[in-house]
């Protein structure tokens, strides 16, 4: 009844200037050529008041995870997810036995060197905060990084990423 | 013009007069440019909007794509059963043809579909060139108000300087340096008034004392030499 008196709600971007930052469930943006969905959106806890996002991004054809990161700058990386099978190491029978991956890993030939272990919590939208580990490995000329994390005992998931400048990503659409 | 018209003319010029008292134009400017920004919001979710459903068609397109591709292959495949004697080669032809109108259905669906994409395309460039003739505007009329505000905020520290230096000269420091000049000056006349009514009024006698009390300097010099002179 007293909707009419409502003050609708103001966007928390500027329509004129949208930033990465800005980014929410449904926005479309450009990237490599393509528009790209965001189907959906997550948050990390990663403790101290630190958090990321991530968001799972669709252009009708392939899917990747977009992360960004908002500390003193803007980090932005751009992944996709691999199989754990795709490595030449046993990492699930090394996580079960010392409790993380191995220091050096190897994807498609290359070098990947443990450089960072991480300790946090996951939010899908929902009310609830799934605790989780990952590890970050990084190739030579750290061009490409690889994450592994762990949920709960026996559950793991790894994708491969590659870092990128914001002005990459374009014509950021909002939607309600 | 009756008299009622005039004054009712009157009214409504000072009316006018009071809301334009009232109107803050850079407040005003700024809701103007806010309420652009919300006409911007809206264009770009419609654009959203529309990009959203190009994506799906390119789903589709892929999708229908890959159907045909599958139903291509099994009807090789039930083709190769029936050479190799696992099929009869009557169920295998009514399978394999059946397969291939699937095939060719999915192909259609396809096409369509990117026919849809390729219009829903043109269509977002078409909103997108609308949206960006909109952001330039907004962008425009932001950086003027920018620069109008600057020149307001000069414009009024200009005016509170010069007021403040109106006021120095007429009331101020100038003033009483003035006032302090003209005592000065009367002070110095009033100084010079007085010595010269003292000289008048000393008498002869006062003249003569002075005369004889103070030798003057040469004939004092001169009395030392001499008797400086009679000591040698």
């Amino acid at each position: 009844m007293f909707n009419f008196f409502k003050k609708k709600k103001e966007p928390d971007y500027d329509p004129l200037n949208i930033q990465v930052t800005d980014l929410k469930k449904g926005f479309i943006f450009d990237y490599d050529l393509s528009q790209w969905e965001i189907k959906e959106e997550y948050t990390y806890d990663w403790g101290d008041n630190f958090f990321t996002k991530e968001y799972k991004v669709s252009d009708g054809d392939k899917t990747l995870f977009l992360s960004v990161e908002e500390d003193d700058e803007v980090e932005i990386s751009v992944g996709e997810k691999i199989r754990l099978s795709s490595f030449e190491e046993d990492i699930e029978s090394e996580i079960t036995k010392n409790g993380r991956p191995p220091k050096k890993i190897h994807y498609n030939g290359e070098t990947f060197r443990r450089e960072e272990e991480s300790p946090g919590y996951f939010n899908d939208g929902g009310s609830d905060w799934v605790e989780m580990i990952s590890w970050d490995y990084y190739n030579s000329d750290e061009s490409q990084v690889i994450t592994i994390e762990q949920w709960g005992e026996r559950e793991f998931d790894a994708s491969i990423g590659k870092p990128i400048e914001a002005y990459e990503i374009s014509n950021i659409t909002p939607i309600e | 013009m009756g008299i009622f018209k005039r004054l009712f003319k009157v009214g409504q010029s000072e009316a006018n007069a009071a809301i334009d008292k009232l109107e803050d134009p850079i407040k005003m400017t700024e809701q103007g440019i806010k309420d652009l920004k919300k006409d911007l919001d809206k264009s770009l979710q419609a654009l959203a909007e529309v990009k959203s459903v190009a994506i799906r068609t390119r789903k589709e397109v892929t999708e229908h794509t890959n159907r045909a591709k599958s139903y291509e292959h099994k009807a090789v495949q039930l083709l190769q059963k029936a050479q190799s004697g696992g099929l009869s080669e009557a169920e295998a032809d009514r399978l394999a043809t059946e397969a291939l109108n699937r095939k060719e259905e999915s192909e259609r669906h396809a096409a369509t579909a990117k026919e849809n994409h390729t219009k829903l395309q043109q269509q977002i460039q078409q909103l997108k060139n609308n949206v960006d003739k909109l952001k330039s505007s907004i962008a425009k009329y932001e950086n003027e108000l920018k620069m109008l505000k600057a020149r307001s905020r000069v414009s009024n520290a200009t005016k509170k300087l010069n007021k403040s230096m109106a006021k120095v000269d007429s009331s101020g420091t100038i003033a009483l340096l003035e006032r302090m000049k003209e005592k000065v000056d009367q002070d110095e006349a009033m100084a010079e008034a007085y010595g010269e009514i003292a000289n008048e009024n000393r008498g002869i006698d006062a003249e003569i004392d002075d005369v004889l009390d103070t030798p003057s300097g040469g004939s004092s010099a001169l009395a030392e030499l001499k008797a400086k002179m009679n000591k040698d």
